[in-house]
């Protein structure tokens, strides 16, 4: 589908390691990748303080195992949205010099990114780390949507119904990739969908 | 590159050994605007030579008749500020380049610490005035060794009032770097410009207490293109053609008559590329398109932007 | 060209959008050689001969009212084609004044700017616009400046934030784009942006082309060329209307080329602006048909010989593969093979 040729826009992920110089590190994560915060956890620490935020899913919850290793600088959050308003407080109130750690499926990051941007962090400040699925989050190019846990290279926009082909041109602002409809030259000639994103 | 025509309307001594020289453009009309943190490169013809030196504007970037700078006589001049202090007066006329800036605010950062030790404060007197324009949160910190080397005081004081906190070394008053970057909220950005001791004393503290890079700047003017002058050979039509210090040699062979491609004259379309046949000397790449094992063969040369250090250098042209 | 006819075209539906004789010998022919390869073609942009399409900072041709009445429809359509990220205010001050001042300067017929200090009027006759503002007021215009300037005059644009060793693309009016999303693409760096475009990794293009922006001067500014193919004389080839203008390119035969098929040249010019210090990169798009296109034999040939041997990689990156077939079989009729000089002159 892509022309074989690496796209620069896609972002490449990196496991987080603690960055020592610093005057306080903030942590946050969802579901499958509070596996990353424990394997952190367990490397040696920091002198500073540490904060963890985490909001377990349906599918991972390493809430447990966070709290025997970061007792009470655990937070764990029922819904997401409650997990981002004590980010946005936090941020608040943090000086320069605080570290910034996201480990989760990449639309998270990328909300933990430009949430953090709002306070003048710059996307190269905080470190990020994607969870094992590489389930896309897809913008609809023509209705504007942005379609969640996309794994083939072709899916219907959650929002017009469209069929769109998922490139790998990827938009930081958005944390999704861009889905063009496939069939927009020959309304009704759609190739069959492929699972290609794990 | 156009270089704008000024004519001196005012000089001021501000400070021992430092003038004030504000410029008009020589036709009566606007100036460019600028943003703060501009420089520009002052062109002056001493009787054998033309100096060129950048100096920070100090005008507000907003106000298009004048532009502004300060010069400091130099022990060990070379020549540029001493000819400054010494020959130019009210009513020469100068060029100047257009306004350039490597030293600007982030538009994106949410507070500001500006750091200024001694005349390091000029490239600051442009930024106060777009900071305080914007409204953006900012602080001046103003190092010096006591008050009469504090160029330009009173005006800072009158225009930002608390946001300028001085720290005058004759009544030991310390600036405390540790102090001052470890309590800034996230989002924040230091510039810093003054003596090299202070400017590697705040990068490593800032270092030291997590700051990302991208949040820490500091003033770097590049250096006017000069470098001394050789003779360049011509294989093909024979011709002779002297690389003056202060041209470049795609412009020495343009006045010589010779026809030598060129495109973009920025080093980096790769148009204006030479052979080079033989020279006695190295060759200084300024240029962004040769790779660095085509720059190391020493066979290529973009003459728009780079030259040698030698006597001679032979081209297949 | 002082004394223009407005012609009265549309760019979608009917498509009546032509060029007059004048146009066609002014149109911006990009290729010198047989063969094309991207390159970073860049040139100072200093003012052209009289009548050329670079004599004057910013062109305004016979389709100026028509072009500008084009981006009115593909606006209301779709908002999300102007978008100016909130640091850029200062930006959009430097876009307004500098496109203001060139056009005040080089169409005095046409534009008319008067300055009492900070009280601007704008006299803009073709499009029957005049307003008096406070220059770095916004709430002075019905629209913030750059929107306001972005409707006056032909092409798109973009500005660009300088910092973290990079470009940022953080404001955009961008109506005749060739299939890319503003709305999409909006606070990008220039190698993010840049991202799909083919071939160019390996060349280094990108980050010479960016190291040389980087330093951009004020007063110096540059241009270069871009291409791709349109079918029909279609502005708004946006991928957010692509269901509206992708079935076209189905619809390409040898018959019909010579009508539907047009090369589409962007000239692109780039600005250092005062206040800002952003980077404001311009993009104006010429249309020509095949047809009109071959009323100079060489450029014809020219144009057969760049298309037959273009990299798979561009053909299919410019959306050119459908038709591709066609469109060569529709020029092969002006090509006699006889060998062509150097250069894009069209006589
Ligand atoms: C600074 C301003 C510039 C901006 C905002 C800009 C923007 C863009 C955009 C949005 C695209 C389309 C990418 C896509 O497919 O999504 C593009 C394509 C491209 N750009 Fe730029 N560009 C700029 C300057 C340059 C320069 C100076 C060069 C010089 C080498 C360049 C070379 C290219 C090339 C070769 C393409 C592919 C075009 C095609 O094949 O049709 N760009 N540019
Ligand atoms: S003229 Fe472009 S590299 Fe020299």
């Amino acid at each position: 589908m892509q022309h074989g040729y690496w796209i620069r826009s896609k972002p490449v992920y990196h496991s987080l390691s603690w960055q020592h110089r610093a005057q306080a590190h903030v942590l946050v994560a969802n579901g499958e990748a509070g596996r990353s915060i424990v394997r952190l956890l367990h490397q040696r620490l920091p002198d500073q303080p540490i904060t963890v935020l985490y909001h377990p899913t349906q599918e991972a919850d390493y809430s447990k195992s966070l709290v025997s290793l970061a007792g009470e600088n655990l937070h764990v959050f029922k819904r997401e949205s409650e997990l981002w308003h004590r980010f946005e407080q936090i941020l608040q109130q943090s000086v320069m010099g605080t570290r910034l750690y996201a480990a989760g499926n990449e639309y998270f990051l990328w909300q933990a990114t430009t949430l953090a941007a709002s306070h003048g962090v710059l996307s190269g400040d905080v470190m990020r780390e994607q969870a094992s699925s590489l389930a896309r989050s897809v913008y609809c190019v023509h209705c504007k949507t942005i379609s969640h846990r996309v794994t083939t290279n072709i899916a219907i926009c959650t929002g017009c119904q469209r069929h769109l082909l998922v490139r790998d041109h990827f938009s930081r602002r958005l944390g999704a990739y861009m889905g063009l409809m496939i069939d927009a030259e020959e309304p009704g000639n759609v190739p069959e969908a492929e699972e290609v994103y794990p | 590159m156009s270089a704008l025509k000024v004519i001196v309307s005012a000089i001021e001594q501000v400070a021992d050994g430092i003038c004030h020289f504000t410029f008009a453009a020589a036709d009566g009309g606007e100036l460019p605007g600028f943003s703060g943190g501009s420089h520009v490169v002052v062109s002056m013809p001493a009787h054998n030579r033309t100096y060129r030196n950048a100096y920070s504007l100090l005008s507000s970037p907003a106000d298009r008749r004048n532009y502004q700078i300060a010069v400091r006589l130099q022990e060990q001049s070379r020549g540029g500020s001493r000819f400054m202090h010494e020959q130019v007066k009210v009513g020469s006329r100068l060029d100047i380049s257009w306004p350039v800036n490597l030293f600007p605010i982030s538009r994106v950062g949410h507070k500001h610490i500006l750091v200024a030790g001694g005349i390091g404060i000029t490239p600051f007197m442009s930024q106060v005035h777009e900071l305080l324009r914007t409204g953006a949160d900012f602080e001046l910190h103003y190092a010096f060794r006591s008050p009469q080397y504090a160029g330009f005081i009173d005006q800072l004081q009158q225009l930002l009032g608390k946001n300028l906190i001085c720290h005058d070394q004759s009544q030991r008053q310390v600036l405390d770097l540790q102090a001052l970057l470890s309590q800034q909220p996230l989002g924040t950005h230091v510039y810093v410009c003054g003596p090299a001791g202070m400017v590697d004393a705040l990068l490593s503290t800032a270092y030291e207490l997590g700051w990302p890079d991208a949040h820490v700047h500091h003033e770097e003017f590049l250096a006017p293109p000069i470098g001394e002058p050789f003779t360049l050979r011509l294989k093909q039509s024979g011709k002779s053609v002297e690389v003056g210090a202060e041209v470049s040699m795609l412009e020495a062979m343009e006045a010589a008559g010779v026809d030598a491609p060129y495109l973009c004259r920025g080093g980096a379309c790769g148009r204006c590329e030479l052979e080079v046949l033989a020279t006695d000397g190295v060759i200084e790449h300024h240029d962004h398109y040769l790779s660095d094992a085509e720059k190391g063969s020493g066979k290529k040369i973009m003459p728009c932007v780079s030259r040698a250090k030698c006597s001679f250098i032979e081209l297949n042209l | 060209m002082n004394n223009l006819a407005y012609k009265r075209e549309t760019f979608r539906d009917d498509y009546t959008y032509r060029n007059s004789p004048a146009a066609i010998r002014r149109f911006p022919f990009p290729f010198a050689e047989d063969h094309y390869m991207y390159s970073v073609n860049i040139e100072q942009h200093q003012p052209g001969a009289p009548g050329s399409i670079v004599e004057h900072a910013f062109d305004i041709d016979e389709h100026y009212v028509s072009e500008c009445k084009d981006k009115l429809l593909t606006l209301a359509q779709d908002k999300g084609r102007y978008a100016a990220l909130p640091h850029m205010m200062d930006a959009q001050w430097d876009f307004l004044e500098l496109t203001m001042e060139s056009l005040a300067r080089d169409y005095p017929q046409l534009f008319t700017l008067t300055k009492d200090v900070d009280h601007w009027t704008w006299r803009n006759r073709p499009l029957e616009i005049e307003d008096s503002f406070i220059f770095g007021d916004a709430s002075t215009l019905p629209l913030e400046p750059f929107d306001y300037m972005g409707r006056q005059v032909q092409g798109d644009f973009v500005l660009l934030d300088q910092r973290e060793g990079t470009l940022f693309a953080d404001a955009g009016f961008i109506t005749s784009q060739a299939d890319w999303s503003l709305a999409f693409d909006i606070g990008m760096s220039w190698h993010e942006w840049h991202g799909p475009v083919p071939q160019v990794e390996k060349m280094g293009i990108m980050d010479r082309a960016l190291k040389f922006l980087m330093s951009l001067q004020q007063g110096s500014p540059v241009r270069r060329l871009n291409w791709t193919m349109t079918i029909n004389p279609r502005l708004d080839t946006s991928p957010e209307h692509f269901p509206e203008w992708g079935p076209d390119k189905l619809t390409v035969t040898p018959q019909n080329a010579g009508e539907k098929a047009h090369l589409r040249v962007e000239l692109q010019s780039m600005f250092r602006l005062p206040r800002s210090n952003a980077i404001l990169f311009s993009i104006r798009c010429y249309l020509i048909s095949l047809e009109e296109l071959a009323t100079y034999p060489r450029w014809a040939k020219r144009f057969h010989r760049v298309l037959k041997d273009l990299h798979p990689d561009l053909l299919e990156y410019k959306g050119i593969k459908v038709y591709h077939e066609a469109v060569l079989a529709w020029l092969s009729q002006h090509d006699d093979g006889a060998e062509i000089a150097a250069g894009t002159h069209p006589g």
